[in-house]
């Protein structure tokens, strides 16, 4: 399949189609559990109009300074996206514990090479459940790995507590982790889960200068258990399988009347046309 | 009486013996008009309605509004002819057969631009198929078919009189073919009290059937937009107000056949002012309620302060300013003052008013359509931006005026088929002396 841009019909109507085109790439990180998740967004720029391309092959690299590891290449999606998940055990790192990633489009005749890097150091998240004095709990603890390659408390940092929902994620509070990078938080009791009650918590560090985005994920069953909607007897909606009764016997009535007039009127004009054999001209 | 002694068939017979050089000028130029329809027609099939300023989130445009506006046009030829039939009014002969042309043609033109919004028409027949009852949809179906037979057996049945006298009128220049069709088509009706008798009670019960129907019909129009719950549609007097709006454009759309028919066939001392002003009379009643019920409706919406009928409302005023003012101000108040004030009921003002309603109500049915479908109620992700707004293009607004070619080109060849002021009355009026030489 081609590299293209999306919309070329919308961007050939303009005037700024002769324009030279320009590649952007941006680059998003997260850090998850066990691995790290790179999203390069590979965007045309030509005069005005800014398009996703489709297609590409984006190649992700990490690097410590004096060591470049392949991490792997990815195509980007319809809306320019390129996502790579790499284990984090296996990330190169200088003596701070950084990484440095790249991300890179090589280009070709239409479109320029283009590249976009970020940097941040591995970290963790963890949550765990408990129940205290009937009160539900949640606990998140945040790590980072020191220079032996240990986990090590990451402290005096904000969490941020999120429930996914169906556009977006809730967020439901926030922990301020304490000096052995642990935090605390009363989980509310009325947010509806799936039907056996099941939710998804999700604990963040957003834009952190050092760790950038860091994320923890955990399942519990705290959740209101959902009680899907079943209609006893067939509604008015499309996805019943019969029509209501009274719709049914109003529309046959209404059909029956009215055609049986216009059988009358028919038979009207036969009737017209029979006789017409007895009869002279108008004139 | 003055009619009968004048002997109206003569005076019409140029009419449906020849065309004149300024008639073939204007078929030719319909026709040109058609040509450039159906090449945007062939531009939209095989490009998609991408060509079209239809998108995800502006589903509906031009093709709906003149779906509607059609519709109204003919359900209100119907009403209109219907109840003069019924009522026997007295001054409805020369009017009643534009009534029902008006009725039939628009009828056949609406529903084509329906079939233009749909994207897959290889899979129309999943309609019939798979129609599910329960959906508005599948109503209009059914309520559009039905009301097609209707009219079709209520016209044909007051052209009977009409298609006897010219089977039978010898002096008529007319190829044989025609003259074989008017006497295949007269079903040997040769005016017998029995025939009478049968012909007005069929008419009769059909012209109340048609009157019905059409209430019922554009009603359940109006019920495809009132049953969902968007801004601006979801309102219980949509059916009585889309009823009292098709009359109201089907009136004016009347009074410019009326004034055009007159000029074009001579036709003044058959259509004469006070069959202006009657009709104009009908459209000012007509514009009051339209005035009504529109206030009635924009009222409640901003006066209930729900938050999506507010935005409608301010989008209304905003970025629909003109359509809304001349839709809803312009074309509620010029019939009222120029009809309503005897001085001014002249038949160029009453004719000119008319078109002005026509517009205007093309406007209203556009203001109902986009600006509701332009304010969801989900706030809109992953849109272009040139998708959230609709901005009809070139392939809609040739396929319109295509819609308005046609229906002047199959008024044009009705009329020369058949005398545009009936020949015959009804109801035990008629008599052979009526036509004879």
């Amino acid at each position: 399949m081609a590299i293209q841009p999306l919309n070329s019909f919308a961007e050939e109507k303009t005037d700024s189609a002769a324009a030279p085109a320009e590649s952007r790439m941006a680059l998003n990180y997260l850090c998850s559990t066990d691995s790290v998740n790179l999203s390069a967004t590979l965007t045309i720029k030509r005069g005005d109009m800014t398009l996703a391309l489709e297609n590409a092959v984006v190649e992700f690299t990490a690097s410590n300074g004096t060591t470049t590891t392949i991490l792997g290449t990815a195509k980007t999606n319809q809306e320019g996206s390129a996502l790579l998940s790499f284990p984090s055990a296996l990330l190169p790192t200088d003596k701070d514990g950084m990484v440095s990633y790249m991300a890179k489009f090589t280009g070709n005749d239409k479109y320029p090479a283009a590249e976009a890097t970020s940097s941040a150091k591995p970290a963790k998240i963890r949550l765990f459940f408990s129940i205290e004095d009937s009160l539900r709990i949640l606990k998140v603890t945040a790590t980072q790995k020191n220079e032996k390659g240990e986990d090590v408390a990451i402290p005096k940092e904000t969490v941020l507590i999120y429930i996914p929902r169906l556009f977006s994620l809730l967020k439901i509070g926030e922990i301020s982790l304490d000096e052995t990078g642990t935090g605390t938080l009363e989980f509310p009791k009325e947010i509806v889960g799936d039907t056996l009650g099941n939710l998804v918590v999700i604990a963040k560090i957003e834009e952190h200068d050092k760790f950038g985005f860091v994320q923890g994920k955990n399942v519990i069953n705290w959740g209101v258990h959902k009680q899907y909607y079943k209609a006893e007897v067939p509604s008015r909606e499309l996805w019943t399988p019969i029509a209501p009764l009274w719709m049914i016997i109003t529309l046959l009535v209404m059909l029956a009347g009215v055609w049986a007039h216009y059988m009358y009127a028919v038979y009207e004009l036969v009737m017209i046309k029979r006789l017409s054999k007895k009869d002279k001209p108008l004139f | 009486m003055e009619l009968q002694q004048k002997n109206p068939l003569r005076d019409f017979a140029p009419q449906l013996e020849r065309t004149s050089i300024q008639g073939y000028v204007w078929i030719v130029f319909l026709l040109a008009v058609i040509g450039l329809g159906f090449y945007a027609f062939l531009q939209q099939v095989f490009l998609g309605h991408e060509v079209t300023g239809m998108r995800d989130n502006v589903v509906w445009g031009v093709y709906i509004v003149n779906f509607i506006f059609f519709m109204g046009v003919s359900y209100a030829g119907a009403l209109i002819s219907g109840t003069l039939h019924l009522f026997k009014t007295a001054w409805r002969k020369p009017i009643i057969r534009m009534a029902e042309f008006i009725t039939i043609i628009a009828l056949l033109i609406g529903p084509c631009f329906i079939l233009l919004c749909i994207g897959r028409l290889d899979k129309l027949h999943y309609l019939v198929l798979f129609g599910r009852i329960q959906s508005p949809i599948t109503w209009d179906v059914i309520a559009i078919t039905t009301d097609i037979f209707g009219c079709f057996i209520f016209l044909y049945l007051s052209l009977l009189r009409d298609l006897a006298t010219l089977r039978d009128y010898e002096l008529l220049q007319l190829p044989n073919w025609r003259k074989k069709l008017y006497k295949v088509l007269a079903l040997g009706y040769t005016g017998t009290p029995e025939q009478q008798q049968r012909l007005n009670r069929a008419t009769d019960i059909m012209a109340a059937m048609v009157i019905s129907i059409a209430i019922i019909v554009y009603s359940v129009l109006a019920w495809i937009f009132s049953v969902t719950l968007q801004p601006g549609w979801h309102s219980t007097i949509f059916g009585p107000y889309f009823v009292i709006a098709a009359v109201y454009s089907g009136s004016a759309v009347l009074i410019v056949c009326m004034w055009v028919f007159r000029k074009v066939y001579h036709l003044e001392e058959y259509i004469t002012k006070k069959h202006f002003v009657a009709v104009g009379l009908i459209m000012l009643v007509l514009a009051a309620f339209f005035g009504y019920f529109t206030f009635s409706d924009y009222l409640t919406k901003w006066y209930g302060s729900e938050k999506n009928d507010e935005l409608l409302i301010q989008l209304l005023f905003k970025e629909f300013y003109w359509p809304f003012i001349i839709s809803n101000y312009i074309g509620v108040l010029l019939p009222l003052l120029v009809v309503g004030i005897a001085k001014f009921r002249t038949i160029s003002n009453i004719t000119i008013t008319s078109v002005v309603v026509i517009i205007a109500l093309w406007l209203n049915r556009y203001i109902i359509v986009v600006p509701t479908l332009e304010s969801p109620y989900l706030p809109i992700q992953d849109a272009r931006p040139e998708w959230l707004n609709y901005s009809a293009t070139w392939v809609e607004w040739s396929l319109t005026a295509a819609g308005v070619a046609i229906f002047c080109l199959l008024f044009t060849i009705a009329s020369k088929f058949i005398t545009i002021v009936p020949l015959s009355g009804s109801q035990g009026e008629e008599k052979k002396e009526d036509v004879l030489v």
